[in-house]
């Protein structure tokens, strides 16, 4: 795997540096300098307003100790594996569908990807009318078919609920990524193989599968990264009385901690707690990579 | 090999930049600076500008800034710079310049919170001012007053309040034939007129609920139901959490019967699929609410009054909550700082104010002045002076350190109470557990 591209020469070297040096700037000021705030900040008690107290590990130990922390974790971790291979396959799936010459494929879709680029807030407001349990559309269906309708956002289905609506909004993305990833196997691949007798069964198996992987390697991890940052639908859709949710998720206490609760420290060790779980799915990706994914 | 390691650690690093980036702030709170004692500096020498914060909507923005002109004329030396926010933003916009040591100079403080900021220390407090300006609390009204005075004074002032009354539809009321809730009805009374009042169509569904209100936060109706029932929410030394007591429960099991038996009232599922006001959405006959909602209902298409809120087994009680001014302690300009929060809690200021027609003024005369009494937003008659009245028999809405833990550690366990998913005597266990646990935390 040779990747070396065309070495900068004479001039170009410093141009290359003049034009690197406001994004290394900002990575080394912003990023490193928020991530060892965000650190320093999780071993104390901050409320803002008073300087910061250290405290040690205490907020570590309160992540798995109080109740009003882990709840958020559990939650956060059950919709990531629901919502990560829910978008891959089937983002994967509607991209395979709509890689053909079919009539109205642009207009297909168009009609994926529109979620990407509708307002989240607006869009969770249409959900909350299809889900709604007495006037919702979901139901009115439910009924017509003889079964009885269904509680789509009391606790028990709550987190399905809001898996659904960010699946549908996270496929066009994935659909993007899958198509190119589709367009670049050679068509005469294909030809070859069912030449040779293969049926579609195989082609996917053999062909498809395989080529695909580094997509799929990709959209697994952006997936993953979204999933944990995963809000905007949620809180709109589970939100209740002063800024309350049924259903939180650690982005969302972090926020409710730092600004509604005035602590700073706790929210920051939320923060580190995410980061480090982040961090340790990527090196199961990477070692995962190594393994299976096939690059040409 | 290298190119994995390097495309692994700039994924790591923008993963934990963007986790991190959303909850961190890298400015460190300055050490706190030798406290300026209240000296009696003349004011009137060079020019200051000091800043007021406070949350709101733009109409209301344009309120404050007429506030300011006002002042302004009277002070020429003393400029006030006006930064009005929505309500989230502002809090988290004053968090941050806390923060960075750079806090505005006044700024609005919801009475709830007033001590969790008090007990911090960042307040300025404002007896020796008041102390100055003899006779100065005599023309504001004593409820709303008492929950800012600390034991070495006040550390803010209320500078409008609201009280809480039953919104009533009269169409509803006069289609179903049903009498006006006049003064002295009772909240067993409120339930009958709710279950007459509540429409079922041929499929079974709700069209119309005779009753509705907000049982996640205490203001609107459950500190109320409980208060007049002889129970109470918190115990006077804000230790013991009150909302299991046996007269906290028959209120609280009045509305689950007036939600699960009656089906009178909606439960909170249905209550989130009408929208965020029932009352203005023309869904619900009796709704309690306070003032600040008059401006939204002047605009809808049905004729409506309001009533003073029922009495129970032991008393009328309806709650009295307030919106106040408090000064930074480490502002640079105290002095103008006291002189502006004078000036707005005076009758010209208070009259100003009046004019965003969302609470009733602080200053009495005022309230009782045309300016209040005669407001009539979208030329609507509105009977103001029930909101007056009701202070006669108002409670004070709790202030008291780490009340937004506590309320969302009663309101959060709660909650499934009212979506129908959980056990209302267990239920409210847990509730008082998790809430005494808030307190015990407190202390």
């Amino acid at each position: 795997m040779d990747t070396s591209g065309i070495k900068p020469l004479g001039m170009e070297k410093f141009w290359l540096g003049v034009l690197l040096a406001p994004t290394i700037i900002g990575l080394i000021f912003g990023a490193f300098g928020s991530v060892l705030a965000t650190l320093l900040i999780s071993f104390t008690n901050w409320d803002f307003l008073r300087p910061p107290v250290w405290t040690g590990l205490a907020n570590y130990i309160a992540l798995f100790k109080d109740e009003k922390l882990l709840t958020p974790l559990v939650n956060t971790l059950k919709f990531t594996a629901l919502y990560v291979p829910g978008v891959v396959a089937i983002s994967l799936a509607v991209a395979i569908l709509l890689n053909r010459k079919i009539r109205g494929v642009g207009m297909f879709r168009t009609a994926y990807y529109l979620p990407v680029v509708t307002s989240a807030v607006a869009a969770a407001l249409v959900w909350q009318m299809i889900y709604g349990r007495d006037a919702g559309l979901l139901n009115f269906i439910i009924e017509k078919l003889g079964f009885a309708p269904v509680c789509w956002f009391c606790e028990k289905n709550a987190l399905i609920s809001v898996v659904i609506v960010n699946i549908w909004g996270a496929i066009g993305e994935g659909m993007i990524i899958f198509l190119a990833g589709l367009q670049s196997i050679p068509r005469d691949y294909y030809e070859a193989a069912t030449v040779d007798g293969a049926d579609a069964g195989q082609l996917f198996r053999r062909i498809t599968l395989p080529l695909i992987t580094p997509s799929i390697f990709f959209m697994t991890l952006i997936t993953t990264i979204n999933s944990f940052q995963a809000y905007e639908y949620i809180y709109m859709l589970t939100r209740r009385g002063q800024g309350d949710s049924s259903v939180p998720v650690v982005v969302f206490s972090i926020y409710r901690n730092a600004f509604n609760f005035h602590r700073m420290g706790q929210a920051s060790a939320m923060a580190i707690e995410l980061a480090v779980i982040v961090a340790a799915l990527m090196l199961l990706y990477f070692w995962l990579e190594r393994r299976y994914v096939v690059y040409e | 090999m290298k190119k994995r390691i390097f495309t692994f650690l700039s994924i790591f690093i923008i993963a934990t930049f963007l986790l991190a980036g959303c909850a961190s702030q890298p400015t460190q709170a300055p050490a706190a600076p030798a406290v300026p004692v209240a000296t009696a500096q003349p004011t009137a020498v060079q020019p200051v500008d000091i800043t007021f914060m406070a949350w709101g909507a733009p109409e209301e923005l344009a309120v404050w800034q007429k506030l300011a002109d006002d002042f302004h004329a009277i002070n020429p030396n003393i400029t006030v710079k006006m930064d009005v926010s929505d309500w989230d933003s502002y809090w988290t916009k004053l968090d941050t310049l806390f923060a960075g040591g750079t806090p505005p100079d006044v700024f609005a403080m919801d009475a709830p919170m007033y001590k969790d900021w008090q007990s911090k220390g960042v307040l300025l407090n404002l007896q020796p001012y008041i102390d100055k300006t003899p006779g100065f609390l005599d023309g504001l009204y004593p409820e709303p007053l008492k929950g800012y005075k600390m034991e070495d004074g006040y550390y803010g002032l209320p500078r409008d309040f609201q009280t809480i009354v039953m919104f009533y539809n009269k169409d509803m009321f006069d289609k179903a034939g049903v009498p006006y809730p006049k003064q002295g009805y009772t909240w067993n009374d409120l339930r009958e007129m709710a279950k007459k009042l509540t429409i079922v169509n041929s499929e079974g569904k709700v069209d119309q609920y005779g009753f509705s209100c907000d049982l996640w936060d205490m203001e609107i109706c459950w500190s109320e139901a409980i208060w007049s029932n002889g129970g109470d929410v918190i115990s006077s030394d804000y230790i013991k959490t009150m909302v299991g007591e046996p007269k906290a429960r028959e209120a609280w099991q009045m509305f689950h019967d007036m939600i699960f038996v009656d089906k009178s009232m909606p439960d909170t599922v249905a209550a989130q699929e009408l929208g965020s006001d029932l009352f203005q959405a023309g869904k619900v006959a009796l709704w309690p609410m306070g003032h600040w909602a008059i401006p939204g209902y002047s605009t809808v298409n049905f004729q409506w009054d309001v009533a003073p809120m029922p009495t129970g087994a032991a008393a009328q009680v309806t709650s009295v909550n307030s919106a106040g001014f408090v000064a930074a302690k480490d502002s640079k300009h105290p002095d103008a700082a006291w002189e502006f929060i004078k000036y707005a809690l005076s009758e010209k200021g208070q009259t100003r104010l009046t004019e965003m027609g969302l609470a009733i003024p602080m200053q009495k005369s005022v309230a009782e002045s045309p300016a209040f009494l005669n407001q009539k937003p979208g030329g609507r008659t509105i009977n103001q002076q029930l909101f007056l009245d009701s202070v006669v028999f108002s409670h004070m809405k709790p202030i008291f350190k780490g009340y937004s833990l506590w309320a969302d550690a009663v309101g959060n366990t709660v909650a499934p109470i009212w979506s129908g998913e959980a056990e209302l005597n267990a239920t409210l266990d847990k509730a008082v557990q998790a809430a005494d646990a808030v307190l015990a935390e407190q202390k």
